[in-house]
């Protein structure tokens, strides 16, 4: 099961702004199962990576501290039309990936 | 000989195509390694310490740092930050000082993008939210104080 990914972007004299909702729960292993005692098992998105055409742009680490179902939003240097990627993976080895064409 | 290598070569690339195709081998699966040592430290200073190697950062009013004065629900703290006013940006990270684990995601910069982030984080409890910023080599921050009724850290 990959990560489901909904994403929108939209350049503006250049700059284009993406921003990108994604379905995780984001489980630190901090939370405590209060019925059996014992933390719920770490799964948190931990690398994000957003390109323009192919060319890396932002590359980013997060730690299970995001919000649950978390929430993207970058600023890009790029045109109408111009397609933009997203990709991340979990601790688990669990991946995503959406691209799109910028309106 | 040669036509057999390059029968051979052309079946190898068409198979990887396929497969980039079918989304087995994303293409960015050569992301750079989790920094294990710096998610883990206890401390806002031991993370900027294994994160960017070093924790003097200096004040800067050029980056806007947007977050709720109080947030209901600790769970999900919407955090902005704008550093297009600065040159040269290389990365934001954010920290939450009172949480177990201070460093919440660092962000870095490459090629088309721009010094800005906008994401929503878990905060524990009432505590100051910590933009850094490294541009041209050096570390820049700002703070503000976030009140949280409601924590959003373990539980």
């Amino acid at each position: 099961m990959s990560i489901k990914i909904r994403m929108r972007g939209k350049s503006k004299g250049g700059v284009a702004e993406v921003k990108a909702l994604i379905k995780h729960k984001m489980e630190s292993g901090a939370r405590m199962n209060k019925k059996t005692g014992k933390p719920y098992p770490a799964e948190f998105i931990n690398m994000v990576e957003v390109t323009v055409n192919g060319t890396k742009a932002v590359d980013a680490q997060w730690s299970g501290a995001v919000s649950a179902n978390p929430y993207v939003g970058v600023k890009v240097k790029a045109n109408k039309g111009d397609e933009v990627t997203l990709s991340l993976a979990d601790n688990t080895g669990k991946k995503g990936t959406e691209t799109i064409k910028l309106r | 000989m040669k036509r057999r290598s390059f029968l051979k070569g052309t079946l190898a690339t068409g198979a990887a195509a396929i497969a980039v195709n079918a989304g087995l081998l994303t293409p960015s699966t050569v992301l750079a390694a989790w920094n294990k040592k710096a998610f883990e430290s206890k401390t806002t200073d031991d993370a900027l310490n294994a994160a960017f190697g070093t924790a003097s950062a200096a004040k800067s009013g050029d980056i806007e740092l947007s977050a709720p004065a109080i947030a209901e629900n600790g769970a999900v703290t919407p955090i902005k930050i704008d550093a297009s006013k600065m040159s040269g940006v290389e990365s934001i990270a954010i920290l939450a000082s009172k949480n177990p684990m201070p460093l919440v995601c660092e962000y870095s910069f490459s090629g088309p993008a721009i010094g800005y982030v906008s994401t929503r984080i878990k905060m524990g409890e009432t505590q100051n939210v910590m933009a850094v910023v490294k541009a041209g080599g050096k570390l820049y921050k700002a703070e503000q104080e976030v009140k949280v009724t409601i924590g959003g850290c373990g539980g």
